[in-house]
């Protein structure tokens, strides 16, 4: 019983990083410009997609694939800042909303259409057997998930607290009228905030592709719920509370669907993402900005 | 000639558009309406498009050869596909379409049995019935599975896997011929009708009929759940010897991905039906390695091989247990038409459609692409208006789908 639940606390605490970092891109966003962007999903999909076109057609080596699928969650990144924020004024909070889930549905359906439906298969640099940890398996691709997310948070915290766009980024994000007026480019700090996010999706693409197997259309829907969910467990706008949400949904859902099975999983982490709303309406680490 | 002045040419553009669909068809002009309803966006998309292209490639052919003979004169299929997106709402907004702007004699689809069921419930139950107000529209379905959807109207008929025969054959298949392998597990989506009818509606009843083997474990997850993780090592502890996955690609792939990982190593797997498809082959070939699946269709004869390669050829359809009963269903439903006496005319559309469907009622045996079907008639006690036809085994070597079972007669085309 003891070592049941242990072993699948380690995997959800490794399956969650994954969670994290998706709640990480969300967040990021939202913390600087207050507004949602509900294409992310679809842009994670589509670089995990697009990824794979140096693989297919000359078997390009991983870093490669890894380094096509930033630079396309880039330009779709920022397609979307153009077409979804960029002319929308202040004020209309739920213009840019609608319009990612246009987005969304557009970018997914682009896909669908241009690979027939199909999945593709998503090989994986980690290899596909467990690694024996005395008497835990541990999957390789689910520890370099927790890798490429302490590494990823711990390069996007130096870039907030430790450089000038960190510093424009939490200007913006605390009272952006103000930053403007000392010089801060709000426009510009959108976009690259947009940049960064999207190659926070390229990374995230991968692995979310890795661990499935394949590249799939529903990913984007997978992702989209998973990180809109802790996001708001975690608190609007607080990274810190995207990676504890993370962390705590996947450690959730491993211990629901191993004690009283997948059916239960979901009202299981929903019931008490409904109780912790309840009793700290803010999430878990709930705060203003980034 | 006075010019049209740019008024004149967008109020035209405006009257063209408006201008109702049905105006341009029927028999004075030439072409006979035929619908589908599939899911051609979302995650089901790849059963749809496939079904979509097989019906296609059907049509092309009628009209290639000349069109459908109605009242005396040739006239051409056209296809009127709508995407129900495996939604049931979607799926209900799609029906009313066909039936009453579309205008259409028949329809294929829909693809999935959770769009299939409320779908259905809006055909008229009663035939003849005036006070019945439900949709009087043939459905001639080629891939909704889930068992015992036909009696829901007589206005529904399936050419569909039998799966509780499927299974049925297949344990006893186990019993006979695999006699060391006693021990099973099971794993089915919690949420996609068909999977969870399979398990519920075909193999528990098998296995209990037959009486042989144990079932030690049984989980489930959700059709488009990407972690398997905790339901994978419960199958590692369990530790059986034929494992049934009665999951569709999207979670079939990444399980054995999971089951790999885990070092899970079951003598034999058995997937669902839906499985025997290019679908897993593009999604993950390697872990499929092995995986058996009852299926009724393999390109085993000439025909089969060419309508296999011309459908994705053209359409990049995927030849497959779903989608080649669709080429079946137009090519039976054509010579139907000829034989009916329609009129083919929008007055006439209701009493059309209830002449092909009387007809369709009577029509027995055909031949279907790699032998013979019956379509059972309509006081058939246990699956009226559901066919029976040849079931294969089929198996994943190197990446390709192989046969693993075929009754006698078929190895034998």
């Amino acid at each position: 019983m003891f070592f049941d639940a242990a072993e699948q606390f380690i995997n959800g605490v490794m399956y969650g990083s994954l969670y994290a970092l998706i709640g990480g891109g969300f967040t990021i966003l939202f913390g600087v410009m207050r507004r949602f962007n509900m294409a992310y999903g679809a842009t994670i999909m589509a670089a995990a997609y697009v990824s794979l076109v140096p693989l297919y057609l000359f078997r390009a080596p991983f870093w490669l694939m890894v380094l096509t699928g930033l630079a396309a969650a880039i330009l779709i990144g920022l397609l979307v800042e153009f077409c979804c924020f960029r002319f929308i004024k202040k004020g209309h909070e739920l213009a840019p909303l609608v319009a990612t889930i246009g987005m969304l549905i557009a970018i997914t359906e682009a896909i669908v259409h241009a690979t027939d439906a199909a999945g593709l298969k998503y090989p994986s640099p980690f290899g596909d057997e467990s690694l024996e940890l005395g008497r835990f398996l541990v999957r390789p691709d689910y520890l370099a998930v927790l890798v490429a997310g302490v590494l990823c948070f711990t390069l996007i915290f130096l870039l907030l607290y430790k450089t000038r766009l960190g510093r424009a980024m939490r200007a913006v994000a605390e009272r952006p009228e103000a930053a403007q007026i000392l010089g801060v480019s709000v426009q510009r700090v959108n976009v690259l905030t947009f940049v960064l996010t999207s190659a926070l999706a390229g990374v995230i693409g991968f692995f979310a592709a890795v661990s499935v197997g394949s590249a799939r259309p529903d990913i984007a829907a997978f992702v989209t719920g998973k990180g809109l969910v802790v996001m708001v467990l975690g608190g609007l706008g607080s990274l810190p509370g995207a990676i504890v949400g993370g962390l705590v949904l996947g450690v959730l859902e491993f211990q629901a669907t191993w004690f009283l099975g997948a059916s239960y999983r979901d009202i299981l982490a929903f019931l008490i993402l409904f109780v912790i709303l309840v009793f700290r309406p803010r999430g878990l680490l709930g705060a203003r900005t980034t | 000639m006075r010019r049209m002045t740019g008024l004149q040419v967008i109020a035209l553009a405006v009257a063209l558009l408006l201008v109702p669909a049905w105006a341009v068809a029927f028999q004075n002009e030439g072409t006979l309406r035929i619908g589908g309803m599939w899911a051609l966006s979302g995650g089901a998309a790849f059963f749809g498009k496939a079904a979509l292209g097989l019906g296609t490639l059907a049509v092309d052919e009628i009209n290639e050869a000349g069109g459908v003979t109605v009242g005396g004169k040739k006239v051409k299929l056209t296809m009127h596909p709508q995407d129900d997106a495996c939604n049931a709402e979607q799926g209900l907004a799609a029906v009313r379409r066909l039936a009453t702007v579309d205008k259409v004699l028949f329809s294929l689809g829909p693809t999935c049995s959770s769009v299939a069921e409320p779908v259905f419930g809006t055909l008229q139950k009663k035939l003849g019935d005036a006070g019945d107000t439900g949709l009087q529209l043939l459905f001639f379905t080629d891939t909704a599975t889930k068992f015992g959807l036909a009696k829901l109207s007589p206005w529904v008929f399936r050419n569909t896997p039998d799966e509780p025969a499927m299974y049925d054959f297949i344990v006893k298949y186990l019993k006979e011929n695999r006699p060391e392998l006693k021990t099973v597990m099971v794993s089915y989506e919690s949420d996609f009708a068909h999977s969870a009818a399979t398990w519920k509606g075909a193999l528990e009843p098998a296995l209990k009929k037959h009486g042989y083997h144990q079932v030690v474990e049984v989980v489930d997850w959700k059709w488009l759940d990407t972690e398997m993780g905790a339901q994978v090592t419960k199958l590692r502890r369990a530790n059986a010897d034929v494992y049934f996955a009665l999951a569709h690609t999207t979670s079939m792939c990444p399980s054995l991905k999971e089951m790999k990982s885990q070092r899970v190593k079951p003598k034999l797997i058995f997937g669902i039906t839906s499985l025997a498809g290019t679908e897993v082959l593009l999604n993950c070939p390697d872990l499929a390695e092995g995986v058996v699946s009852p299926t009724n269709f393999a390109p085993i004869n000439a025909r089969a091989k060419q309508i296999a390669d011309k459908s994705w050829e053209k359409y990049k359809a995927d030849s497959n247990i779903h989608s080649v009963p669709a080429y079946e269903n137009v090519h039976l439903i054509k010579g139907l038409i000829e034989k009916a006496g329609l009129t083919n005319t929008e007055d006439t559309l209701l009493q059309d459609r209830r002449k092909v469907r009387d007809l369709l009622a009577k029509v027995g045996t055909f031949q279907g692409v790699i032998g013979k079907i019956t379509l059972n008639p309509e006081d058939h006690p246990v699956k009226p208006r559901d066919v029976d036809k040849d079931m294969l085994l089929v198996q994943v070597k190197s990446a390709k789908w192989t046969v693993f079972w075929a009754p006698p007669h078929l190895k034998q085309n």
